[in-house]
């Protein structure tokens, strides 16, 4: 498969800005790529590093690899011979350090007079930033800009810092190319456009993918309404090796997020197979009975009308065969990413997901997933489904001042997850009506939820004794034709 | 293999994990001859055999039933002998996407604790993967060797019974099958859940990634475990730091009655019209007889009693007094999601950061 250490040419990659932005970029051999006012720097100059590399932009067209983007200023570095008119850079950087030794133990001496306990004014740092969109004149500017400041040796030392580090976000020409795998490509769809992905976050894809159990080999079937992000993600777990079913409800199935992947279209064509819900709802109706001319009627053919045959006659095999394997079933996931209603599609992929495989179905909102719940209450083939929410709580990680960042992302998603089961016909529950000495507790069959232990009557359908459904055959299950 | 890749139908040897209820199943081996003993009745192994992977069986007196289900690491964390505290699918979840572990991904885990987590790295790693787990612990280090030899994970996942605080994680003969191309264990993930792994991050150097960029996770409970663990990891030029905390919920779907406020005070009327009814009926009985007596007789068997008469169990808009089910069909419910009862509040802290080969 891909490289997934080594920046390398051709590749898209995920370019993180000083600024928690984002861009992706196609690596270009020789290209030039411009990050607005971060700068702009050459391809060449980044192929070779491992990813996660930050890069400081000296020059227009030059770079250094720093350690991070966050490297903080006291940090040793090798010294560099770019020398910029103002004066050395190691003395800027040692005269920052001598700025931070001064500060206070508390706040207690701190007044607010806003902007005007700012010296240089905005003319000043505009002035500056003319002159050159380099590192170096960042660092000037943060420099000036903390001379300029009255109240800075007022501060505390941690709120020095985190001032230095807000300014080295707004000045410094730093950038770090990161690998563009399913975390950072749902992290630059999130802050681009949070609701393509309908709102579903890092731990929740993770959860996802755990839950829905993908791995190399595995045939899943999915709805991915996210533009490809999931599908992106699932055949990286799979590592291209098994077949995923793509549902959509379109002329053509959207996975743009796919271009990115740097996966060939030849791979996605042989890993990805599309259907539409026409063709599971009404198989037989969408299968296409394709004419097959004989070698003699083929070779009187001109040559363009033969390839128009031959051209045909594979798009017939792909979705005749692609419907056949909805039909045979056997799926070992179903997941979901839609906004459909999952009450109007469930009973027609149920039957296809193979026994003790999950299905996973995702939404951004708790409601939709609850009447999901009830819905699948009364369906004995699944089992136990549940709502899962993952939310991750960043920190604030620096040492003797830990503690939880103040805001977080609120949206995320939720799951649902039942195992897919066949339920045998003239079970009889343990329960009521059974005697119930027999039974240590009172009124609670296995199939019903837990909670009765905890003193909790568990909601049971009314219709859940009604016969079993899941031995219906597959046809009966298509709608009418 | 089976945690590789799923099978459709139960053989002789099979792990298969009885499902029993939501917060109970068992995991067993089918072996001829054994029985499974339940609160929902007994199942024989030999009548499994043959049956299909989610199937649901009757118990052996045909009463009761059980599911039988695949296993997954998921589910195999819910089933397993606990040895330690384990990592919970939302943390492990969280772990591996965050750390991009997947197909191919070179794994250390230190310690291996109760082997769950171990389960699903193996799974998620595939037979390109590897994964090396290390147990301080002898007869924790021995039952998990046992089971990861039973389950089939050995062919990706080597155990090495190791204190790696004291003695590193370099291993001196590592089969030829798990060395990586680059020569010896060459990680690119780390997972540290060790009462110190300060300690161990020291011993890293030798047996990470000089290729690649190598991930870390430190799952320690304790915040002034984190600090040391932060400060270490600054120390040896580990970069990108940063400490979450993973919160998980399940979530039921539930009903809630509709009691409607209307309903109340036709209620309170029913009631005082009823003890109006009441109130005339006892008069006249006392003016009839001079003395506490019923009109008229409801029951043979209690004649002769004071009682009032039977009027019928009045207007009980909320089922009061009766066993209702939830969803009864002669109330009104609304749909309502309840969390479980107890949640985990704190499993771990979870710091991360990642290092590039220097």
């Amino acid at each position: 498969m891909k490289d997934r250490s080594t920046i390398t040419e051709n590749h898209y990659v995920l370019v993180r800005l000083p600024s928690a932005g984002m861009k992706v970029v196609e690596l270009r051999k020789g290209g030039n790529i411009a990050l607005g006012k971060f700068g702009a720097f050459n391809v060449d100059d980044v192929l070779g590093y491992t990813y996660g590399q930050s890069f400081e932009i000296i020059d227009n067209d030059k770079l250094r690899p720093i350690k991070s983007l966050s490297e903080e200023v006291e940090m040793k570095e090798e010294s560099s011979e770019d020398v910029e008119a103002e004066g050395d850079e190691e003395i800027i950087k040692d005269r920052l350090i001598k700025m931070l030794s001064n500060s206070s133990e508390n706040n207690q001496n701190i007044i607010n007079i806003g902007s005007k306990i700012q010296k240089l004014t905005n003319e000043e740092i505009d002035e500056l930033k003319k002159s050159g969109a380099t590192s170096n004149i960042g660092q000037l500017i943060i420099q000036k800009m903390i001379e300029g400041h009255e109240g800075f040796d007022k501060k505390t030392i941690f709120s020095q810092q985190k001032y230095l580090k807000r300014k080295q976000e707004k000045f410094l020409r730093r950038f770090t190319i990161d690998y563009l795998g399913s975390s950072q490509m749902l992290q630059y769809y999130l802050e681009k456009d949070s609701s393509k992905l309908l709102d579903m976050s890092e731990e929740t894809l993770g959860s996802l993918m755990t839950y829905s159990n993908v791995k190399p080999g595995g045939k899943y079937l999915l709805i991915d309404e996210t533009g490809g992000v999931i599908l992106y993600s699932m055949l990286e777990r799979m590592n291209c090796e098994g077949t995923v079913v793509l549902i959509h409800e379109n002329e053509h199935a959207n996975y743009s997020a796919l271009k990115h992947s740097n996966l060939s279209d030849d791979l996605i064509r042989s890993k990805v197979k599309m259907i539409n819900w026409l063709q599971i709802l009404e198989p037989e109706n969408e299968k296409i009975d394709f004419q097959s001319f004989s070698e003699a009627e083929l070779n009187e053919m001109k040559a363009p009308k033969r390839s128009q045959y031959y051209r045909r006659q594979k798009r017939a095999n792909d979705i005749n065969e692609v419907i056949e394997m909805v039909q045979q079933g056997n799926f070992d996931a179903f997941i979901s990413i839609t906004t459909l209603d999952p009450t109007t599609y469930l009973p027609f992929v149920i039957p296809k997901v193979g026994g003790s495989r999950p299905i996973t179905v995702y939404s951004q909102f708790k409601e939709t997933l609850l009447q999901t719940q009830h819905f699948l209450s009364s369906d004995k083939r699944i089992l136990a489904p549940s709502i899962f929410e993952t939310r991750v709580r960043p920190y604030q990680t620096i040492p003797g001042r830990i503690h939880p960042l103040m805001t977080m992302r609120g949206y995320g998603g939720y799951i649902m997850v039942g195992t897919r089961v066949f339920p045998k016909e003239s079970v009889q529950a343990v329960g009521r009506g059974m005697g119930r000495r027999k039974t240590p507790k009172k009124d609670e069959s296995s199939m019903e939820p837990e909670d009765s232990q905890r003193g909790e009557t568990p909601y049971v359908p009314e219709d859940s004794q009604k016969e079993d459904t899941s031995f219906v055959p597959e046809d009966s299950m298509e709608l009418e034709k | 293999m089976s945690f590789f890749s799923y099978k459709d139908v139960i053989e002789e040897g099979d792990l298969v994990l009885a499902f029993i209820s939501r917060t109970d199943t068992k995991p067993i081996t089918v072996t001829k001859g054994q029985i499974l003993n339940t609160r929902f009745g007994h199942f024989k192994h030999e009548d499994m055999v043959g049956l299909k992977y989610g199937e649901q069986m009757e118990g052996a007196k045909g009463y009761g039933f059980i599911h039988l289900l695949h296993p997954t690491p998921e589910l195999w964390t819910l089933s397993l002998p606990h040895r330690t505290q384990i990592v919970y699918t939302h943390d492990s979840a969280y772990i591996m996407q965050r750390l991009n572990v997947i197909s191919g991904t070179r794994v250390i885990e230190a310690g291996t604790g109760s082997a769950s987590f171990t389960h699903s790295f193996a799974r998620t790693v595939g037979a390109a993967g590897r994964v090396f787990t290390y147990e301080f612990h002898e007869p924790r280090y021995i039952e998990a060797k046992k089971e990861l030899e039973e389950h089939g994970l050995t062919t990706n996942t080597l155990i090495t019974h190791r204190d790696v605080c004291e003695g590193g994680f370099e291993i001196a003969n590592i089969p030829a099958n798990f060395v990586s191309k680059n020569g010896g264990i060459d990680a690119d993930m780390v997972f540290l859940d060790l009462p110190s792994p300060w300690t161990a991050i020291t011993q890293l150097d030798s047996v990470m990634s000089k290729t690649s960029k190598v991930g870390v996770c430190c799952f320690s409970p304790c915040i002034e475990q984190v600090q040391k663990t932060v400060e270490a990891l600054q120390e040896h030029g580990w970069i990108n730091i940063e400490l979450v905390e993973v919160s998980g919920r399940r979530w039921e779907a539930r009903k809630d009655m509709i009691r409607d406020m209307g309903d109340v005070v036709k209620r309170l009327k029913d009631i005082q019209s009823r003890r109006g009814k009441g109130i005339e009926t006892r008069k006249r009985g006392y003016l009839a007889n001079g003395k506490r007596q019923l009109e008229e007789e409801t029951d043979d068997s209690d004649s002769g009693v004071n009682k009032l008469p039977n009027t019928g169990k009045g207007f009980n808009p909320f089922g009061r007094g009766e066993r209702v089910k939830e969803g009864d069909a002669n109330y009104t419910w609304r749909n309502v999601t309840k969390v479980e009862s107890e949640i985990k509040t704190h499993t771990s802290y979870l710091t991360f950061a990642i290092r590039l080969p220097c």
